[in-house]
């Protein structure tokens, strides 16, 4: 843009630039919210990037876990000031306003084989990476939520098993709450959070085109599922985590010390829970039903190469070798759920938990594909919050948020 | 960092170059050796502060006029002060505003009272003195952000310290208060963050500043058979009158930088809720790119602080700083 | 009625023991209660009754943060940086207030009303411009980005601080060194500085724990963890899930304890600092 560097930078950079090559290295730097509280940070230091290294004795692959919600920051940052990585485990959400930004390399045009590793993967983990004519990245890892809970706390309950329909839900809350225990913990009002009750009662978002929320989001099966949680909150059936993610007690705490008996969350769950506490044994199965059915949402995350990344052959190498039988096996009995269509066959022995993920998955729906998705999610936030602060309504606060997500979707 | 002395003290230097008449160059000569001299002790301090203050505070205001464009190979439009008026319209920017004054309400008045209270107490002769002084002041030169986090956790609603002592030993609530979880009590956790940790510093200031008064005055009054406190409100406040104007022009100003303690305890959540005015201008810029407004956001609130502190230096009349 | 004054007087110094140790005691407990987490087995971090004393006292926290967190790292590079800005800052900051104390030139109560009014207008107001430059200056992401734009923030109060302090100086002492036939580099270095000993040493402490805690700017232009200073490298020490709080604070209490060590050495100093004239907070 601007080249008014002093020439004593110049001299520089070329020296730096001089000591790059003669070390004939490549670093590829490998951006991630890959959790350090579990196995995820372990599995890829220790035994992906070193067998990856071994292979490509050239190349050294250099990784950096940010913590999740920290990442899109960094990430936005870096983008103004040009610091991007070489590589980027995205949150799917993000691709399209990354894409948008102009900073991510299309990679259909650039890789070579980049068709036959399209054609390896699941078709709906690819599509995320799909923004305006062209794929910008392949899905890594996919998940969605499911119903989470540790059997002995609903034992000590009296109950014989999780619910399987919003029904046994309410009643089920209710039970456990006379003998002070959440059946059912949430951390927030986001889409993650909100969008698996608003499609399983029947609702949606936006239309089937994503250019509009009115009349979708605030329609009465939408209000309906909401209500149901808000008449959870409202009657101290559910943990105020939900509007307080910050101060109050985790899902992870609140589960472990028998105070949640449930939650939805992804498989990640099981690997961090089973290596924090190994004598809780958790259980999964399928999110209530409502009218709708039991519809999930669709989570996981892409692998993208930025624009400007000056070792793309290397960061090629090392994205497609995260894309292979070995490194997907790998993160898997991490928690995280391979993207390849040949895992089918193999994944439900790495462990059993993956059984109702991949039964759940199968019928989940994405987010709103958009580079507004943040700004989306902020406005689920917000205004599905008011609901449950009791200083709006239901049907408000969802109409509120159908109008601005009107905006954001034009 | 008051203008008191700045105005009478070139008396010095002129009188130093006045000496140094004695050698026999012309006077001319020697102004512009002198004048060359100041320069080039200036100079590498002085390029380097309008580098990075001077230059990015002009900056800042151009910024603001604009939707500035981020990414290489596009254009910013020029907005004019569609920023300001957006930044007017915008409800959480008037929730920011006005948490920060809340948070001010907070923590301006009672770091005044507390650190006046204690630094009274410790104006006398009297054991553990210094130890006392350091302990207080122990929190002012901790970390922001490890007093955050320490801050967040005692908040913590189950299993937190303080709903412990509050709901668990002494019943004084009924339920756990859900601190963090509400805009009100969140802003009062953060409060409460703001004077623990900044107590210590007004004491101090105070302290030097009772020191200060002439012991004859107290003397006199003694002999009068006046009180303690009737000596105290007649003799000792307002000879520090001054101090406490300043020490209340830079406790506001303090108020109104406050972000650390916001960004790690709330995040300015939930929701926006407890979002101050620099949190609010951080996320607008760093979380949506939005740099214009993001800068907008930071002018008023530099223009805020000067009005305010202009405002209280003429309330107070000419404070005469602590020294 | 002598008698009865004095008991008075021990009744009310009794009072002030009292609140004050009261205060103490609140001064202290969030400390208390920082190291004591720090030494507890992350199972029992959160436990409701609340122990002060850990029932199972553990050092594991200190070991994972300083070996497997490169803890170790972090420190070196706030080091590194506090002293690089501490340095820098006393050495361009004394000569620009001997230049202001000392001399007469054009635009002398120009620059230094300049001076005066940057330092009220709020750090953060700058962020944004001053991101934008370092990302033209090619400092991002690297330690001197950190180094010269600290630098640059303390420039003006500690330039405020030693001009006043430099004012002080009897003139005559400098006269006697130019009758000598000294310039105003020998005068400088070695008359005034010795002098200003004091000021430049609550300079010196003022600006090293600004450095040692800065959070903001250094979150916002460092990415590469080998580059992370400690505030930096605690606030993003929290787990996607659950935060470790037993690791977090034993990460907290090898960041401040260089720092309580410094306020224990230089405590009158840091006082002198703060009655000469109050510190930007």
């Amino acid at each position: 843009m601007r080249n008014r560097r002093p020439f004593i930078w110049l001299a520089l950079a070329a020296l730096l630039a001089g000591l790059a090559t003669a070390q004939a290295n490549t670093t590829v730097t490998f951006w991630t919210a890959y959790s350090s509280d579990g196995p995820e940070v372990k599995q890829l230091e220790t035994v992906i990037i070193p067998a990856f290294e071994k292979a490509h004795p050239d190349i050294t692959v250099k990784h950096v876990a940010i913590p999740y919600n920290d990442l899109h920051q960094k990430l936005v940052t870096a983008v103004a000031g040009g610091q991007l990585p070489d590589l980027v485990r995205s949150d799917i959400i993000w691709v399209p306003e990354l894409a948008n930004l102009g900073v991510l390399a299309p990679l259909d045009t650039s890789m070579s084989d980049f068709k036959s590793l399209a054609d390896s993967v699941f078709p709906g983990p690819l599509a995320t990476n799909y923004w305006k004519g062209h794929y910008y990245g392949l899905p890594l890892d996919t998940n969605t939520r499911i119903w989470v809970y540790d059997p002995a706390t609903l034992t000590k309950l009296g109950m014989s098993g999780p619910p399987k329909t919003f029904d046994e839900l309410k009643s089920m809350a209710a039970a456990a709450k006379a003998k002070g225990v959440y059946l059912y913990a949430e951390g927030g009002t986001g889409g993650w959070n909100i969008l698996p009750w608003i499609w399983s009662g029947g609702g949606s978002l936006t239309n089937d085109t994503y250019t509009k929320a009115s009349g979708y989001l605030d329609g009465p099966k939408s209000v309906a599922a909401v209500q149901m949680l808000v008449d959870l909150y409202k009657a101290d059936e559910m943990p105020n985590i939900i509007v307080n993610p910050n101060g109050g007690l985790g899902t992870y705490d609140g589960i472990f010390q028998g105070k949640y008996a449930s939650t939805l969350d992804g498989p990640w769950m099981f690997a961090i829970f089973g290596g924090a506490h190994p004598d809780t044994k958790l259980e999964g199965s399928l999110i209530p039903a409502g009218p709708g059915g039991s519809i999930s949402v669709v989570g996981g995350e892409d692998i993208v190469m930025t624009q400007q990344s000056k070792n793309k052959a290397a960061a090629e190498a090392f994205l497609r070798f995260l894309l292979s039988d070995e490194a997907q096996r790998a993160m898997a009995q991490a928690g995280q759920m391979p993207v390849l269509k040949s895992a089918d066959s193999w994944l439900p022995s790495i462990h059993d938990y993956y059984a109702t993920y991949l039964k759940q998955i199968a019928t989940a729906r994405p987010r709103t594909p958009t580079p507004k998705w943040p700004q989306i999610d902020q406005v689920l936030n917000t205004e599905i919050a008011k609901a449950f602060q009791g200083s709006e309504t239901v049907q408000q606060a969802l109409t509120n948020a159908a109008h601005q997500i009107d905006a954001l979707l034009q | 960092m008051l203008p008191t002395r700045s105005t009478h003290s070139s008396s010095s230097a002129r009188k130093g170059g006045a000496r140094t008449a004695g050698s026999p160059r012309p006077p001319s000569a020697r102004r512009r050796r002198e004048i060359l001299h100041a320069y080039l002790f200036l100079l590498p301090g002085f390029a380097l502060f309008a580098l990075t203050i001077l230059y990015p505070i002009v900056r800042a205001f151009q910024i603001s006029l604009f939707h500035w464009a981020i990414v290489p190979g596009t254009a910013s439009t020029f907005l004019g002060l569609q920023n300001y008026a957006h930044a007017l319209h915008d409800p959480i920017f008037w929730r920011a505003l006005a948490n920060s004054g809340f948070y001010m309400a907070i923590t301006v008045p009672s770091q005044i009272v507390l650190g006046l209270l204690a630094a009274v107490m410790l104006d006398a002769r009297m054991p553990a003195r210094a130890i006392f002084r350091t302990l207080y002041y122990l929190p002012v030169v901790t970390s922001w952000v490890v007093v955050s986090l320490v801050f967040r956790y005692l908040f913590i609603t189950e299993g937190g310290l303080v709903n412990w002592i509050l709901h668990d030993t002494l019943h004084l609530v009924p339920t756990n208060i859900n601190w963090l979880g509400a805009r009100w009590s969140a802003m009062v956790a953060l409060g409460i963050l703001g004077t623990w940790k900044g107590v210590g510093w007004s004491m101090v200031v105070f302290l030097a500043a009772l020191q200060g008064v002439p012991k004859a005055l107290h003397e006199a009054a003694a002999v009068d058979g006046a009180r303690a406190w009737d000596r105290f409100v007649a003799v000792s406040l307002p000879a520090i009158r001054p101090v406490v104007a300043f020490v209340t022009v830079l406790l506001v100003i303090g108020g109104f930088n406050v972000f650390i303690s916001v960004y790690l305890m709330t995040g300015g959540g939930p929701v926006d809720q407890t979002q101050v005015l620099l949190s609010y201008m951080y996320r607008q810029a760093f979380s949506f790119l939005d740099f214009g407004y993001g800068s907008a956001i930071s002018f008023l609130l530099t223009l805020i602080v000067f009005v305010i502190s202009l405002a209280q230096m003429r309330l107070f009349r000419r404070p005469a700083g602590a020294s | 009625m002598v008698v009865g004054d004095r008991n008075q007087r021990r009744a009310l110094m009794a009072l002030r023991l009292i609140l004050l140790t009261a205060g103490v005691v609140v001064m202290l407990l969030p400390f208390a209660y920082m190291v004591s987490t720090s030494f507890k087995p992350n199972a029992m971090v959160l436990e409701i009754p609340v122990k002060f004393f850990p029932q199972h006292p553990t050092v594991a926290n200190y070991v994972t943060a300083w070996t497997s967190n490169r803890f170790a790292r972090y420190f070196l590079n706030s080091v590194v940086v506090a002293i690089g800005t501490t340095l820098a800052a006393l050495l361009l900051s004394s000569m620009m207030a001997y230049a202001f104390a000392r001399f007469r030139f054009p635009g002398r109560s120009i620059l230094f009303g300049l001076i005066l009014i940057a330092l009220m207008v709020p750090t953060m107001m700058m962020l944004i411009p001053q991101f934008l430059l370092a990302r033209d200056l090619h400092l991002l992401n690297s330690l001197w980005g950190l180094v010269a734009f600290y630098t640059g923030g303390n420039l003006g109060f500690n330039t405020f601080l030693l001009h006043s302090f430099f004012q002080d100086i009897p003139s005559e002492l400098e006269e006697a060194m130019v009758v000598d036939g000294a310039g105003p580099w020998t005068r400088y270095w070695r008359l005034i500085l010795p002098l200003a000993r004091p000021a430049l040493a609550t300079a010196a402490i003022f600006t090293f724990l600004g450095a040692w805690d800065e959070f903001t700017w250094a979150l916002t232009i460092i990415n590469d963890p080998s580059k992370y200073t400690l505030p930096i490298a605690i606030a993003l020490f929290q787990g996607q899930h659950s935060t470790s709080w037993g690791l977090v604070f034993a990460a907290s209490v090898i960041a401040i304890a260089p720092v309580l060590v410094i306020f224990a050495i230089f405590q009158r100093q840091f006082v002198a600092g703060i009655a000469a004239g109050a510190v930007k907070a």
